[in-house]
């Protein structure tokens, strides 16, 4: 598909979900998938801060365990951090050991394939309340139409944190935002559920979640909450058909 | 440690750190809270295995009388936060419009409340209680309040853990420091011990961190050896089991 259409029914498809009661973790997913598609990067990952400023991860284009430690190490250490701290981008960071920066981050992204990194904010009036993450298995420039795009997601994404209210205030901002790291600890712990009920892997395990959520039409938190707490048996999940869904 | 919020974290645990000495580890987690929201008193109310809640500590004798006013009437702050899991606040009891808590407000304005605030100690969908914050005038937390109370919830959760686990008191804000808020693999771990053991997702969390704890590893290390599936918890005799050499 071509970029440009890609992009249009990229935003055709947030702003659908964005009518809906959407669940905002699933809605950060899309986002990151459509990174992955639209822009030339390997992987994709939202951060967000919680109100009391702990920087957490909510959502990627892939569930990895490798993909997930990389966001994790970045409560501590890393661009997401440094973009964060700064509201500033960070583009075409290239990875090469040893790196005094990010001593812990740097050799575990190496290790896993990825040679650069950049990282937007995502701003709302004033106040980070995240970034967006993208990786990619190769140095040199990402294209600046690339960084135009990525920045206009990472937009999109901040104004689906605030979820269809108009007005902005602190204290709504901040119901969200720890709403929407809360409602990543309960798919964690879903994924743990169905992993072990289902004999599956963690990933097989969130791709079922989210793909219940989407046949019957709920909201991707509320089946892992169903499922942990034992009103929705993990052997009734839809199966997910085929190797691979985004 | 995290970086973003080091500053204020280490200004908490430096403050738990100076009242070590006075009294329960619950009692000086209210004390902080009050001190570093800068509100007038802090109380913490946790839910028990059958859902009610129970008052925990209380930082001084304003903040236990609320408190009981609440376990009482069974409305309020920490019932309200705990239930719907988001942060609750009532910037003016004493004001009519104020309904939100029939028999609650009257009393706890009388009590010498204006404004209180309830702020929900939840990890994912385990609820184990809610710190709740009041102040002798009304009006909202400021943003830098508000800030440190969701820091100030999220520690008291940690700490409550660590407590539930048998960590020794003396070692709690040592754990603080060492375990992260969040760590995928330790809430997935949970969730599979949960189905392991065929017991609620809070239980299961508090196992793993006292496996952790008798274990002299860290919960984040225990959880990956879960995850990987090297270790588990027997079904009959709910003790761990090393199944990494059985493995096929």
């Amino acid at each position: 598909m071509a970029r440009e259409t890609l992009l249009i029914s990229t935003l055709v498809e947030l702003a659908d979900n964005l009518v809906d009661d959407f669940d905002v973790i699933d809605l950060l997913t899309v986002l990151s998938d459509r990174c992955v598609e639209a822009i030339d990067v390997d992987a994709a990952g939202v951060m967000l801060a919680s109100p009391g400023g702990e920087l957490q991860f909510v959502a990627s284009s892939s569930e990895s365990m490798r993909v997930l430690e990389l966001f994790q190490i970045q409560a501590d250490e890393g661009p997401c951090v440094d973009c964060f701290k700064d509201g500033g981008v960070i583009v075409n960071q290239a990875l090469e050991v040893p790196d005094a920066r990010w001593p812990r981050f740097t050799p575990r992204a190496i290790a896993h394939g990825f040679r650069s990194v950049h990282c937007l904010p995502m701003r709302l009036r004033g106040r980070t309340i995240g970034a967006l993450n993208l990786f990619r298995t190769e140095q040199g420039l990402l294209d600046q139409d690339d960084v135009v795009v990525a920045q206009g997601l990472a937009d999109v994404a901040t104004i689906a944190i605030l979820q269809h209210r108009t007005s902005l205030d602190a204290r709504l901002l901040n119901d969200q935002l720890s709403h929407a790291l809360n409602s990543r600890i309960i798919i964690e712990q879903a994924k743990g559920n169905v992993s072990q009920s289902t004999s599956c892997d963690v990933d097989q395990a969130f791709r079922r979640l989210r793909m219940h959520a989407r046949n019957h039409n709920l909201r991707l938190t509320d089946v892992a909450r169903s499922i942990v707490d034992g009103t929705l048996d993990a052997n009734r999940l839809d199966q997910v058909v085929g190797a691979k869904s985004s | 440690m995290l970086i973003v919020a080091a500053d204020r974290l280490i200004a908490i645990l430096t403050l738990l750190d100076k009242r070590k000495r006075t009294g329960r580890e619950e009692g000086r987690l209210c004390a902080v809270a009050a001190e570093v929201t800068e509100q007038s008193g802090a109380g913490i109310a946790l839910l028990s295995q059958g859902g009610e809640l129970t008052s925990v500590c209380a930082s001084n004798k304003v903040a236990q009388r609320l408190m009981d006013l609440e376990i009482t009437v069974g409305e309020g702050p920490c019932v309200d936060a705990s239930r719907s899991f988001g942060a609750i606040e009532e910037v003016e009891l004493l004001s009519s419009a104020s309904s939100r808590w029939l028999a609650y407000s009257s009393s706890a304005g009388s009590a010498g409340a204006r404004a209180v605030f309830g702020f929900p100690l939840c990890i994912g969908a385990i609820c184990l209680g809610a710190l709740s914050l009041y102040r002798d005038r009304p009006g909202p937390l400021t943003d830098a309040q508000a800030s440190d109370a969701y820091l100030m919830a999220s520690v008291v959760a940690r700490a409550v853990l660590a407590m539930q686990a048998g960590a020794p008191r003396d070692m709690i804000a040592d754990e603080l420091v060492r375990e992260a808020t969040f760590d995928f693999a330790v809430h997935q771990a949970a969730g599979m011990v949960s189905v392991q053991g065929t017991m609620s997702v809070g239980d299961a969390l508090v196992a793993l961190r006292a496996h952790a704890f008798t274990t002299d590893c860290t919960s984040s290390a225990l959880a990956l050896r879960i995850v990987a599936r090297d270790i588990c918890l027997d079904p009959e005799t709910r003790e761990w089991r090393d199944t990494a050499l059985h493995s096929s």
